[in-house]
């Protein structure tokens, strides 16, 4: 009996209890969430986000192809030009006597990339380029397989006129923005 | 020329339906509660809540927004289901929640407009026909998760309607009759609000109000994580709409009635004004007022409670609740011979 009169009372707490906790909350809001598009939180420039690569740095050695998960990555045939960027292969400008030098470069598909960046680790020469470009979509189908020459153009920032912020650990709050330095 | 009084009548009687406090402040009320209830859940969980489409005014449009969209959403119809009941159970669940309204007075007025004794059995009974429909519902959409839904809806219906029936004649017992009028009168007369003279069948309407009209805790019939949208699986459109208002005009008639027979009913104003606006409106905005501060609670427990399971729901409906409702009735009684 006594033990059925003190679980009874524990329910009783508990409920006030979770109400009073609830009724805290309302009075005084403790939001942790971020404003997004008008807010946005500062990325370090290594960050995961659309990648394209260094024309000229890239050597052609399909080992991203190889080593893409989703197989996302595929290469491309291109010339090597006289000024050591590559052209398109069907448009051979071979300069003088020496044949044009065959190349390989790597193109993305953005529907299937999931931005693991093993590209990057796995790449002999470092010759891809990250940026913390990362909230994009794309309205037309056609736009998430990009020739080679719309890759290398890294995709522009949206909400460029968002205010900065960084994230902090806070013991009363949890996460505090603060506007980035 | 005893037409004309005749005519006047019947205009009183549907703007009383339609206007006041009928159709068009439960939109209002139903509009605004939506997005009050979204915005105290987002406040205790720490969220943001509706804010975009109107941002300078927090948000507030969200719920036009959302009715727009309803509105010229396309409607697809099953191919598997009862197409008649599929049509007809939104529309008729809607009315027959919509109807207690009629037996339910928001002032002295009342009176003239609809003369009988009998409005607390009326609207009560009228509450309990609701259900039914939501059951059609979840049959003919030939849909498990709306089928499911509506067992759950049976079963929770069980337990709980004579828990919610015990806790009125608990007040009837005190009150000595079946109208709210003289309910309120009793109250005003004595300056003793229900849910002083009886805190137990208060605190029984309360969590029969809550479950009755699938609020958390007990939003068992349309649990999102488990059964995508319950009894309103396959539906879209005007209709989907339809069945998201149903269950906040219900939460809207239960709390008219608390308000009457718990709260006074309209306290502040006397029982003995007469005329349209003293007599209806007046007494009207009072007893909608507390209606609206009972409904703002009830769905601040949204964001305190997680789900309750089917069988505990119907387990404490038989277990504790049922057995509250009879002490309060027990309480009445000895208040009633006291007094």
């Amino acid at each position: 009996m006594s033990n059925k009169k003190r679980k009874t009372r524990g329910v009783i707490e508990g409920h006030t209890k979770a109400l009073a906790t609830g009724f805290r909350y309302l009075v005084e809001p403790n939001r942790m969430t971020l404003d997004y598009p008008a807010e946005t939180i500062k990325l370090p420039s290594n960050y995961r986000g659309f990648f394209t690569v260094d024309d000229k740095k890239c050597i052609g050695c399909s080992m991203c192809e190889m080593v893409c998960p989703p197989e996302a990555i595929t290469m491309v045939p291109r010339v090597v030009s006289s000024g050591g960027n590559t052209v398109p292969a069907d448009q051979e400008t071979s300069t003088g006597a020496k044949p044009a030098k065959k190349t390989k470069r790597p193109v993305v598909n953005w529907g299937r990339c999931i931005f693991c960046y093993f590209c990057f680790d796995i790449c002999p020469v470092d010759a891809f380029i990250s940026s913390p470009v990362h909230d994009l979509s794309f309205y037309d189908d056609a736009d998430y397989r990009p020739t080679y020459e719309k890759y290398l153009k890294l995709p522009e920032e949206p909400y460029k006129d968002s205010k900065k912020v960084t994230s902090k650990p806070d013991l009363k709050r949890g996460i505090k923005y603060e506007p980035a330095p | 020329m005893a037409l004309l009084p005749l005519i006047i009548w019947l205009i009183e009687d549907l703007l009383y339906v339609i206007v006041f406090p009928g159709l068009v402040v439960i939109m209002i009320i139903v509009i605004f509660l939506i997005y009050l209830e979204r915005k105290i859940a987002a406040k205790v969980q720490m969220r943001f809540g509706p804010l975009w489409v109107s941002k300078k005014i927090g948000g507030a449009l969200q719920s036009i927004a959302d009715l727009m969209r309803f509105s010229f959403q396309e409607f697809i119809l099953p191919n598997g289901s009862d197409s008649l009941a599929f049509l007809m159970a939104p529309g008729l669940m809607f009315s027959f929640a919509l109807l207690p309204l009629i037996f339910i007075p928001v002032g002295p007025y009342y009176t003239s407009l609809f003369p009988s004794g009998l409005t607390i059995l009326f609207s009560i009974a009228l509450i309990t026909i609701t259900p039914i429909y939501a059951i059609i519902v979840g049959w003919s959409s030939d849909n498990k998760f709306s089928f499911i839904g509506s067992l759950r809806e049976a079963f929770l219906l069980i337990s709980y309607e004579i828990p919610l029936l015990l806790s009125v004649v608990a007040m009837i017992i005190i009150y000595k009759t079946l109208d709210y009028l003289p309910a309120v009168a009793f109250q005003e007369v004595h300056s003793l609000p229900g849910i002083i003279i009886n805190p137990i069948a208060a605190l029984v309407f309360i969590i029969v109000a809550i479950r009755s009209t699938g609020r958390f805790p007990f939003d068992i019939t349309e649990a999102d994580s488990e059964l995508v949208m319950g009894l309103f699986t396959e539906y879209s459109a005007l209709f989907f709409g339809i069945g998201m208002a149903t269950p906040y005009i219900e939460l809207y008639i239960m709390s008219l009635i608390f308000s009457l027979l718990f709260l006074g009913g309209w306290w502040p104003i006397s029982s003995h004004s007469a005329g349209l606006i003293g007599g209806l409106f007046l007494p009207g905005v009072a007893v909608i007022m507390k209606a609206f501060i009972v409904m703002a609670i009830l769905v601040f427990l949204r964001s305190v409670y997680p789900r309750y399971r089917l069988d505990q729901a119907v387990r404490s409906g038989w277990d504790k609740i049922i057995y509250l409702s009879i002490i309060a009735v027990l309480v009445s009684i000895v208040e009633a011979i006291v007094i």
